[in-house]
């Protein structure tokens, strides 16, 4: 059974490997393969995370290929391709979310304090995870773009303040409170529902 | 470190997304435009293998690329882009369920779920 595991995770690792000596080489049909085979999987995690903000999904898959394109030669099939694609996606996320926090542009909200602490109710416990992941995504739809990613960043990439402070340039005590204000929103539309 | 109780039920909600994250298949549309912008990016640094090379390694061609690759040209008329001319990669970058059959065209493989 071990060995049967470990000759598929072989073969995958070759035609991985075949796949991209194809597309070096500029084959336009191995190219169309490429294309094919993991734009699914990049799609998906691009658009889990980026989802409020649909329009960007697209460029962003687009650069993650791009810039695939112009490092595939380093790859050495030390991982699968999917998950070395899925590594170039997660830096190019990051660097959305770092660029789109660092824009002075935050709602007129920022000002004030958030009303109360920032407890969600217990209702997801009452949902499926299918309907609880719907839900989730249409609260994040309807807030403020900043609100939003500042969520993503923290909860689904799980990102300390400190590291989401450095990177944004932004202050700790300026990550939390926006996180603050952010968890508000956020409990404020989930109460809210549709 | 967050302690508070939203913290912390943020943090369940969205280990919930995580796990729950299903794989959902991107539009054909973007295939179409990711291939064109890569074959594009391929071309920045040279001609693109010739078709007598993918097809001896046996890949399928489409009609047009057939006729190109039967042509008596030589090998370095048969390395372009052809597809930047036809009309299937500019419905397939349009629309979804584009209506194009030719077989072995990659704009026509995309529109397949």
């Amino acid at each position: 059974m071990e060995t049967q595991i470990l000759s598929k995770a072989d073969a995958n690792a070759a035609d991985d490997i075949r796949l991209v000596s194809q597309v070096l080489n500029k084959d336009r049909k191995a190219t169309a393969e490429f294309v094919e085979r993991y734009t699914d999987c990049v799609y998906s995690y691009v658009r889990w995370r980026v989802m409020p903000q649909a329009d960007a999904v697209e460029d962003l898959v687009q650069e993650v290929f791009l810039a695939a394109w112009h490092s595939l030669e380093n790859f050495r099939g030390e991982s699968d391709l999917r998950h070395w694609l899925l590594g170039i996606a997660r830096h190019k996320i990051e660097d959305y979310y770092r660029k789109r926090l660092r824009e002075p542009e935050v709602p007129n909200e920022i000002d004030q304090d958030p009303s109360e602490q920032a407890v969600i109710p217990a209702l997801e416990a009452q949902l499926d995870h299918r309907s609880s992941l719907e839900k989730t995504h249409r609260v994040l739809a309807r807030l403020p773009e900043i609100y939003s990613l500042v969520l993503l960043w923290r909860y689904l990439e799980q990102r300390s303040t400190r590291e989401m402070a450095q990177l944004t340039g932004r202050t700790e005590k300026a990550i939390e409170r926006l996180l603050a204000r952010a968890r508000d929103r956020f409990r404020k539309e989930w109460e809210n529902g549709d | 470190m967050e302690t508070n109780d939203g913290d912390e039920q943020l943090s369940r909600i969205f280990r919930e997304v995580l796990q729950a994250e299903l794989q959902e298949p991107a539009p054909s549309r973007l295939k179409a435009r990711l291939y064109s912008a890569l074959v594009r990016a391929q071309q920045e640094t040279g001609p693109l293998q010739s078709l007598t090379k993918s097809e001896a390694a046996g890949r399928g061609l489409c009609v047009f690329e057939k006729l190109v690759q039967i042509a008596p040209i030589g090998e370095k008329a048969k390395s372009p882009f052809f597809c930047w001319a036809c009309h299937a990669r500019i419905l397939a970058e349009e629309m979804e369920d584009a209506p194009i059959f030719w077989t072995n065209c990659p704009y026509a493989e995309f529109q397949k779920r």
